[in-house]
């Protein structure tokens, strides 16, 4: 980073431009658009198209730069620049864009909101650009708006990101079209997985929550771990078929309109017959699942459900005991497997 | 001057009862102009005594403050149920924050884990400040601290470590919660009871790189506000009766069935005689 | 028989109970038994934890009416969590064992032709246009009132009779309850629009205003920002807030508002954080000496539009006051915090006016034209 930094001033040095050396200047500012560093946070959800980014900035010429695994740390920052009341995912994200500060020329942060005419996702993510630019003035964001219920596609989205980074339209949608290719193999290779997990006659549990708890290593990673060490293997809402989720939803929630939640309880009616408990992932104080969690564990009958809240004061320990007797449970259940 | 610092022990009535007689001990000839109450009772105490003036606690430290130090810009304030920061530019409050949601890192979490340790709770400044390596205390929240006091407890540190720790927690506890977001700008006044321990005031010290004042009556700064303002608002008003320290103060509560509101009234009584009341929600309401 | 309940929201249960009443002249309309520590209690228990507070609000009201016998209820659901709030409601008022119908007007379902089919079920006698006209006559009375409201809330601080606004409210209220006919109701209001501003007031010349913000449902209920709209007039200030349920019907306009919050939001954040942005921005421009933002507690848009309420507080230096509710709020802690705020206000109004004394003694005509509004 460095050293680039160098590179551009020698180039744009000022005498050059006072003597009127455009050239000089152009290049510089070539060198500044063909090397420059997108940051992308890993939180949220990076984990849902945390690949189609990638590959579309790599396509594009840009180097790429994910910031590091969350730890205690990362939690850490986030809640000193956040307020209080914000939920533990925000918080986490927070902490990987003031770590990416600094280390990048740009850092992704999108905003969705509408993804069809009748479905959205949380407003948490509707004020994520204003929130970061608000709180980190000089943050140098990049931020892309998927608004669908406004009659803009993804595609658009992307070609308008590629845009402002002065790239063609055509090279943008071949980039775009690259990275859903790269991120539908990784999906459909994580199913692949799963569904033969699914049919494993070992103990399973279904960790139901929106991908950015499941597979944030501070969060699920520890949660994973502790259910791996039972013995059990755990399985993911986020890791079946969408679009069959998001139909069978409707079994347990008729007027549901989050996009994620839809998925995630769809998950839960999909799998809930294969597996051997459930166990909802769920962050302080999450506002959709608070709501959605709770029509669960009333209309969801015949599984073990247990409910698991994560805040930035959950001890190991007090966790563990819950899972080890959540387990217990389960075997007693079954007493044969 | 004469002055007292007492604990309610969730009695203001007869905290306040007991705190006049001792400061009539301390001044018999004193005569009393005019009478200012703070603090969370500051109703009850104001209609109990006639004051001049009842106000909030933040106003009342930052008048309070700014009488001993004029250029002070941040007001740290810790005392026995509550702690909050006041921040002033150009001799007014420009901004504050109060602890809303627990009493970490308060007065209190200070004593319960004072009497847990079993020392008394004036000593334990001094024996933070002959800690050579203070023990890493969760700094969260009044729960997580003390079991993970509990926990460094057993695994051998010595007193004096573990308290220097919990005077560290108290100091990062506070800077995360109440001074979250704020800019500590110095001249920084620490006060309320809690600054009278040493070990916090080093704490804070080390925390924010820089010289902290704490006044000799760094824990009466609220009744100094007090007084200062009762003293610019105080009528003519009849000599203070000592007397009415004998008499019996009541507090009832009812719900007002006068109309459908249902008000939660709380009537204040000294012997049969109606004082004050609160809870009234009906007349003038807007909106 | 019908018993039709609907939930609290600050005044206007009286506009919406004669709108029941219009729609279906044959039923009972229960209107819910007012907010007590108990319909809080009673809500809080029966809701998830961290759900806002207006779901448990509603809750309480829901349980006392079925209590009362209701056997009809109603809902509606908009933006943020509000849209869902109605699916989970009924099947926790079911689980609890209660018998009845829940009619839920929210997202797709809050189409008027849809609202008309679901009412045509209710009571067959029912037509187009006297559902049309109930409506239009309810949208007109909320209209009226919070014109007046507005009004009411900046002058009631300074009312020499403090019941005297409160009196004419009350009347005002009753009149148009019993009005049928649309000029009717336009005569009324003209008619306490001029009781209103004949009524005697002290103001001082240059009163301190503080603009509040924020949240609707916390906005428009008292009970649930523990009367602080109250508080702030007792203290002798000028309280004006723009958010109603009219402002919702008419005065929202995102695209608009986005362009006027000039650059301090560049999306809309979900349900009313952007209004709360243009007009804290509003506010500050005004000269207003503070700002208060309620909200209830987690509050995603709120939350999401607050850095940018910060930014505002900074740049146009104008203290601001975040209120957050819960059915829990510390009535003492937040006493002691709103007191502070009005003498924060008031100290840096006399700052001001002192340093503006001193620096420009000889622009007395300048001051004057100042404090003209």
């Amino acid at each position: 980073m460095k050293d680039r930094m160098e590179t551009i001033r020698s180039f744009s040095c000022l005498e050059n431009f006072e003597r009127g050396d455009i050239n000089c200047t152009k290049l510089a500012i070539l060198h500044l658009v063909m090397h420059m560093k997108i940051g992308l946070p890993k939180a949220l959800l990076y984990y849902r198209y945390g690949v189609l980014w990638e590959t579309f900035f790599h396509e594009l010429g840009f180097d790429v730069e994910v910031s590091a695994d969350t730890s205690k740390e990362t939690l850490e920052i986030g809640t000193k620049t956040t307020l209080d009341e914000n939920c533990l995912p925000l918080k986490i994200f927070m902490g990987h864009v003031k770590s990416l500060i600094g280390q990048c020329d740009r850092i992704l942060v999108p905003r969705f909101s509408r993804t069809s005419k009748t479905e959205e996702y949380c407003v948490r993510f509707w004020g994520l650009p204003d929130v970061v630019q608000n709180t980190f003035p000089n943050a140098p964001i990049i931020s892309y708006n998927l608004d669908i219920g406004l009659h803009r596609s993804e595609a658009a989205a992307f070609i308008k990101i590629g845009h402002t980074l002065g790239k063609s339209k055509s090279a943008a949608f071949q980039a775009y079209r690259a990275g859903c290719r790269a991120q539908q193999r990784l999906e459909q290779q994580n199913m692949r997985v799963q569904s033969t997990q699914l049919h494993k006659s070992d103990k399973k549990i279904l960790i139901a929550a929106q991908p950015y708890l499941i597979h944030d290593a501070y969060v699920g990673g520890q949660l994973q771990k502790m259910i791996a060490q039972q013995g059990v293997t755990p399985v993911f809402s986020d890791r079946c078929n969408r679009r069959l989720c998001r139909a069978l939803s409707k079994e347990i929630s008729n007027d549901l309109y989050w996009s994620l939640n839809k998925e995630m309880i769809g998950a839960i009616e999909l799998c809930k017959n294969q597996v051997d408990g459930i166990i909802l992932l769920t962050a302080f104080p999450c506002g959709s699942d608070a709501l959605v969690n709770e029509l669960v564990l009333r209309r969801v009958q015949n599984v073990p459900i247990i409910q698991i809240l994560m805040d930035e004061h959950t001890a190991p320990a007090g966790l563990e005991t819950r899972i080890e007797s959540f387990v217990d449970i389960l075997a007693k259940r079954r007493p044969y497997a | 001057m004469a002055s007292a610092y007492i604990w309610t022990q969730g009695d203001p009535i007869g905290a306040v009862k007991r705190l006049l007689n001792i400061l009539r001990r301390q001044a018999p000839d004193a005569e009393i102009g005019s009478i200012g109450t703070t603090g969370s009772a500051r109703k009850l105490i104001g209609a109990m005594l006639h004051a001049d003036v009842v106000k909030n606690e933040i106003t009342a430290h930052a008048v309070g403050t700014l009488s001993r130090h004029a250029d002070v810009r941040t007001i740290i304030e810790i005392g026995g149920q509550d702690s909050k920061i006041i921040l002033i530019e150009d001799g007014i409050v420009k901004d504050y924050a109060m602890n809303t949601l627990c009493a970490a890192g308060t007065g209190a979490f200070l004593s319960s884990q004072a009497k847990r340790l079993e020392i008394p709770i004036e000593a334990m400044g001094d024996m933070a400040m002959q800690s050579q390596s203070p023990a890493k205390i969760a700094a969260r929240c009044t729960v997580f601290a003390e079991s993970d006091m509990i926990h460094k407890a057993q695994a051998g540190y010595s007193k004096m470590d573990l308290v220097a720790g919990l005077c560290r927690a108290v100091a990062a506890n506070y800077l995360n919660n109440v001074g979250k977001g704020k800019q500590i700008v110095s001249p920084i006044v620490f006060q309320g009871g809690v600054s009278k321990n040493k070990g916090v005031l080093a704490a804070f010290q080390e925390e924010l790189g820089e010289k902290i004042h704490v006044d000799a009556d760094s824990h009466l700064m609220g009744a100094l506000g007090a007084a200062i303002l009762s003293q610019k608002k105080t009528t003519h008003r009849k000599p203070f009766d000592f007397s009415m320290l004998q008499m019996e103060y009541v507090t009832r509560a009812h719900i007002c069935s006068g109309c459908t509101n249902n008000c939660e009234i709380v009537q204040f009584y000294r012997g049969d005689t109606l004082l004050d009341s609160w809870g009234k929600r009906c007349e003038g309401s807007v909106g | 028989m019908l018993k039709i309940g609907y939930p609290h929201l600050g005044d206007y249960h009286i506009p919406i109970r004669r709108l029941l009443q219009d729609l279906f002249p044959t039923a009972e309309i229960v209107s819910p038994p007012p907010f007590t520590q108990k319909t809080v209690e009673l809500g809080g228990r029966h809701s998830p934890d961290f759900v806002c507070a207006p779901f448990k609000y509603n809750m309480g009201n829901y349980i006392e009416m079925l209590e009362a016998g209701a056997n009809v209820l109603l809902q509606t659901g908009l933006g943020c969590r509000y849209g869902y709030y109605g699916e989970v409601q009924e099947q926790i008022l079911r689980d609890l064992g209660y018998d009845f119908t829940f009619l839920c007007f929210s997202r797709e379902k809050a189409h008027p032709q849809k609202i008309y089919e679901t009412c045509k079920k209710l009571n067959p006698n029912l037509t187009f246009s006297i559902f049309s006209r109930a409506v239009l006559q309810a949208i007109t009375r909320i209209y009226f009132m919070d014109q007046l409201d507005y009004f009411l809330r900046e002058q009631i601080g300074f009312a020499k009779n403090t019941n005297c606004f409160t009196k004419t409210k009350k009347l005002f209220l009753k009149e148009l309850t019993a009005e049928n006919s649309m000029f009717g109701l336009y005569r009324i209001f003209h008619k306490y629009r001029a009781r209103y501003h004949a009524i005697e007031t002290q103001m001082p010349q240059n009163p301190l205003r503080v603009g509040i913000v924020g949240e609707l449902y916390t906005l428009m209920e008292p009970y649930s920002n523990h009367f602080l709209e109250k508080r702030l007039a007792e203290g002798g200030i000028v309280v004006s807030r723009k958010m109603s349920a009219s402002f919702l019907l008419f005065g929202k306009r995102d695209r608009r508002s986005l362009h006027s919050s000039r650059g301090y939001l560049q999306y809309t954040v979900g349900a009313n954080g952007i209004d709360s942005v243009v007009g804290s921005r509003q506010y500050a421009k005004d000269g207003y000496d503070g700002l208060i933002h309620m909200k209830s507690f987690g509050c995603t848009p709120e939350l999401n539009a607050q850095p940018a309420l910060d930014q505002i507080s900074r740049d146009y230096d104008i203290p601001i006051l975040h209120l957050s509710f819960d059915t829990q709020t510390g009535e003492v802690g937040l006493e002691t915090r709103i007191e502070a705020f009005m003498d924060m206000i008031e100290m840096k109004r006399k700052q001001q006016h002192e340093n503006y004394n001193q620096s420009r003694r000889g622009y007395r005509l300048h001051l004057h034209k100042r404090r003209v509004h």
